[in-house]
């Protein structure tokens, strides 16, 4: 396939040139967004594969959280095109593209009815009253939680725990069949042992639709995804295979970075 | 200083404590079946007894509550989804403002404006109207108040998964949010019962009236029946009267008072429990 076609604007970064080999899930081309005056994101163009985990790294305030909140259009004032699955998110209706566009935020937001009632909460009426049990069971075992909340799935979401709750936040936004996953800093909350539940749960859910992980702590980086994006003070600075990004980065920034971040873990 | 502080403090307690208690002592024993129904009573609007007065009252606050509620709300909501925060500030700002203008003021303009302008002439709707402006604000920032106790993450959750505004305030903030809201409603409505300059002259007539035949009738009110008959002050049993007036009046009001404190402390009791 010629990737030029698809992609209108290839990045000309030095480190963004490794074409991934199928057409992109996400293509996002000369997004800038300013938010009071301020330019908070400067012209980012990237690509995503159909699958697995592609993580968006950089200092905290690069823009990592308002880069995602443009995909799902929770920001709506940015410049440039963003498609998703070849089509502009412009042109999709946005209650539509957020449904196919599943965001877990960095700390829990489970709404105050049942754990059953959260999972099902995004679905359209008719569907909450016709869903079966059987469904609620999948994306339950998806999101690694079934098994503590098999009994009291009629119980409050908020007598959960952190983790538990994070967990019930991905049930959620897996009950709606999302094709992409918008993760930010979803552990950044939680202890290790739910920690690696998710990762674990997410990286199997990574096979079939891609994920875009932010985080900041590298070694999960290295742990979980296939590519990494590094952006700093809003702008992409690489793009780049996770083996490659972390063993040889192509940029002084980015040297400098897992540098200092590496210092920050000893 | 101890000694200061309360020797400041304490008439701010006994005052009201001593006021309602004289109140009692003077209406309670004016207060009977005769007065209140008017049977054997005359002079000075007594024929028709205090009752009359009680529905006036009440249906000016009921009409002021009907059509203030709607408006606070659409209000307040239209302020949270659409507004910028600083235009937020404003309006908030704006509201604060408004609650500081006098209610003769209002009457005055509901004067002009409904009796004269419109031709409703003194009436119901007019004092309705006007006591629904006046107790707008209170509405609009106590609903404002709730809706901002909304967590935010709570909002985004519920548009990241896809649902419009409708959804978003059906679903995720009115569930939360009426609680507060209706405590605020209910102290609009104590407000709206207690006002009485704005509907001297817009609303009210001394006597004639027991029950409105429409919007655009006169009516009597206890507010403004305490007014008219305090000034006959030389008449002790008219002035008995008026005491009961101020009982009955002053029960209601402390009703809907209650009723929001009650509502109150569910929703904090509420809260620390899932909280
Ligand atoms: N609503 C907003 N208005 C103005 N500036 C904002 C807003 N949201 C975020 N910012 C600014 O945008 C920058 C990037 O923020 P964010 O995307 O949260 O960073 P990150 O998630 O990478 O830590 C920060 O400097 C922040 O102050
Ligand atoms: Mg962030």
């Amino acid at each position: 396939m010629n990737l030029n076609r698809s992609l209108p604007c290839t990045p000309m970064e030095s480190g963004a040139n490794k074409i991934v080999s199928a057409q992109p899930s996400l293509c996002l081309c000369n997004v800038s967004l300013q938010l009071d005056g301020h330019a908070i994101l400067g012209e980012i163009s990237l690509h995503m594969p159909q699958t697995g985990i592609t993580a968006l790294i950089g200092p905290s305030g690069a823009g990592k959280s308002t880069l995602l909140r443009c995909i799902n259009r929770l920001h709506d004032g940015w410049q440039g095109s963003i498609e998703l699955g070849g089509q502009s998110v412009r042109e999709t209706d946005v209650d539509s593209l957020r449904r196919q566009i599943g965001l877990i935020a960095q700390k829990p937001a489970v709404f105050p009815c049942s754990i059953r009632d959260n999972v099902i909460f995004g679905l359209p009426n008719q569907q909450r009253k016709s869903v079966s049990d059987e469904s609620i069971r999948q994306v339950l075992e998806q999101a690694a939680l079934w098994r503590e909340v098999e009994t009291r799935l009629n119980d409050d979401a908020d007598t959960l725990s952190v983790g538990q709750q994070q967990r019930l936040c991905l049930a959620r936004a897996l009950m709606l069949e999302p094709s992409f996953l918008l993760l930010d800093e979803p552990t950044s909350a939680l202890d290790p042992r739910s920690r690696d539940m998710i990762e674990h749960s997410l990286q199997s859910i990574a096979s079939q639709i891609p994920l875009l992980w932010v985080t900041h702590d590298l070694e999960q980086a290295k742990r979980i995804s296939e590519r990494v994006i590094f952006i700093c003070d809003g702008r992409l600075i690489e793009q780049a295979d996770a083996s490659d990004f972390f063993s040889r980065p192509e940029r002084m920034e980015s040297r400098e970075f897992l540098r200092w971040n590496v210092c920050d873990c000893d | 200083m101890k000694a200061v502080i309360v020797l400041f403090a304490l008439p701010a307690l006994i005052l009201p404590v001593a006021c309602l208690g004289y109140i009692l002592w003077q209406g309670l024993p004016a207060l009977n079946w005769q007065v209140f129904s008017g049977q054997g009573m005359s002079g000075f609007a007594q024929e028709h007894g205090l009752y009359g007065q009680v529905a006036g009252s009440l249906l000016l606050m009921l009409g002021a509550t009907v059509i203030a509620a709607p408006v606070a709300l659409a209000l307040a909501l239209f302020t949270r989804l659409y507004l910028k925060q600083r235009l937020q500030t404003y309006v908030t700002t704006l509201l604060h403002l408004l609650q500081g203008i006098p209610p003769i003021v209002y009457g005055l303009c509901g004067l002009i404006l409904f009796v004269h302008l419109l031709h409703w002439g003194i009436s119901l709707l007019a004092g309705q109207v006007i006591l629904a402006v006046i107790i707008l604000p209170v509405l609009v920032l106590n609903s404002l108040h709730a809706l901002e106790r909304i967590p935010g993450e709570q909002t985004e959750a519920a548009c990241s998964l896809g649902l419009n505004n409708g959804q978003l305030i059906r679903r995720v903030w009115l569930p939360a949010a009426w609680p507060a809201m209706l405590t605020g409603l209910l102290l609009g409505m104590a407000r709206a019962l207690s006002e009485t300059a704005p509907i001297l002259f817009t609303a009210t007539v001394f006597s004639g009236v027991v029950w409105p035949d429409s919007l655009f009738s006169p009516v009597t009110s206890l507010q403004t029946h305490i007014f008219y008959l305090a000034q006959e002050g030389a008449n002790s049993q008219v002035v008995g009267v008026a005491w009961g007036a101020a009982v009955i009046l002053i029960a209601l009001i402390l009703l809907f008072s209650a009723g929001a404190l009650w509502l109150r402390r569910v929703q904090y009791r509420h809260r620390r429990m899932s909280g």
